[in-house]
């Protein structure tokens, strides 16, 4: 991966900088398994970046539009806090897809979790990463993070509050530690000033981390931005490049 | 592909009744660990109340071996949290979680 190279007349030698820094022990273990796989014909590579493509290409949409729908349709939002699964199917969201009985790990148990103004929920999985992927896709980096999954499940107030998120005591805030076989999500208080909205200006409010129960849609709010910071000692850096950039 | 387990869709269900119902005070037993738990030791010797009956599964226990065992009803099971964490200082706050049948106790 790092292969040295020279540039013709800049007379120095600099090694190219690989696109992903890090690799874990997880992601080296995962590509043994899935090359023993491929050797023996369990798929092919072909059906594994199809699957993969498959997996990436969904998005929090689903969820978005969901939430919008139960808003304006108080008999889809008693059938979605029924049977969640069930309901999914009237948007179109197929829980045993692609394989007729649900991917590995989403399992077809999906319950919605309403939040009323004196209870608010938020989810996390303390275990790894318990997400409900069919209806908000792949999860957000910091999701899986043991950072956000000890913490969220002792100290909510003040994790919420680190979203910007900050709840005052008479709410109840109800941790959801998703860990086993139900996938979860949070059905957020519809916001105010939002009554002749369309469901699709309604759905574009509601943006993956009002599901996940960290933020609270509001009207112009529709997209989860968090304020980036430059590290100032980032573990990467190269005293070679440094002095090369001076 | 040989896949030797049913596709969950298709699994027979449990005819034994359901221990617990929605409102009932249990505790999360704290048992040994052997090899592989889902149970998370916060919420071991804990009381809580069955917040709902979920669905009917393999345990993780055996799961994770990709052994058949038998199947067991799940329930969500709701803490204070001031009863997870004894400095939590609001009275309000709850947690849920789910546990398989065994691991719960009544109190």
């Amino acid at each position: 991966m790092q292969t040295a190279h020279k540039h013709a007349g800049d007379g120095h030698d600099h090694k190219a900088a690989p696109t992903v820094e890090e690799i874990t022990d997880f992601e080296v273990l995962e590509i043994a398994v899935r090359e023993l796989a491929i050797e023996h014909g369990l798929f092919t590579a072909e059906d594994h970046r199809r699957f993969t493509e498959w997996a990436e290409s969904v998005g929090p949409g689903a969820g978005s539009r969901l939430v919008a729908k139960a808003w304006t349709d108080p008999g889809f939002r008693a059938r979605l806090l029924e049977d969640g699964v069930k309901a999914c199917q009237e948007i179109g969201i197929d829980w045993a897809e692609p394989t007729g009985f649900g991917t590995p790990s989403d399992y077809m148990n999906f319950r919605v979790l309403e939040d009323t103004p004196r209870l608010h929920h938020v989810i996390v999985c303390t275990l790894c990463s318990c997400y409900p992927r069919p209806v908000l896709g792949m999860s957000p980096e910091w999701y899986r993070s043991t950072n956000y999954r000890r913490r969220l499940v002792r100290w909510p107030r003040e994790v919420l509050a680190e979203f910007g998120l900050i709840l005052p005591p008479e709410v109840e805030i109800r941790v959801e530690d998703s860990n086993q076989k139900c996938r979860f999500m949070v059905l957020p208080v519809r916001p105010s000033g939002t009554d002749n909205w369309t469901e699709e200006e309604l759905a574009a409010i509601v943006t993956r981390d009002c599901m996940i129960g960290v933020a609270l849609p509001r009207r112009g709010r529709t997209a989860d931005v968090h304020p980036v910071r430059k590290a100032r000692r980032p573990v990467h850096s190269s005293p070679q490049h440094g002095k090369a950039a001076e | 592909m040989k896949d030797k387990k049913t596709p969950r869709a298709a699994k027979k269900t449990d005819n034994t009744p359901a221990r617990f119902k929605v409102g009932d005070r249990v505790r999360v037993k704290d048992l040994p660990n052997l090899f592989y738990s889902r149970t998370q030791i916060y919420a071991r010797g804990v009381s809580g109340t069955i917040a709902a009956r979920t669905y009917q599964d393999l345990i993780p226990e055996d799961e994770a071996f990709n052994r058949d065992g038998r199947l067991e009803q799940y329930y969500i099971v709701r803490f204070r949290q001031k009863d997870l964490w004894e400095e939590y200082p609001s009275e309000k706050d709850t947690l849920q979680t789910e546990f398989p049948d065994r691991w719960l106790e009544p109190v």
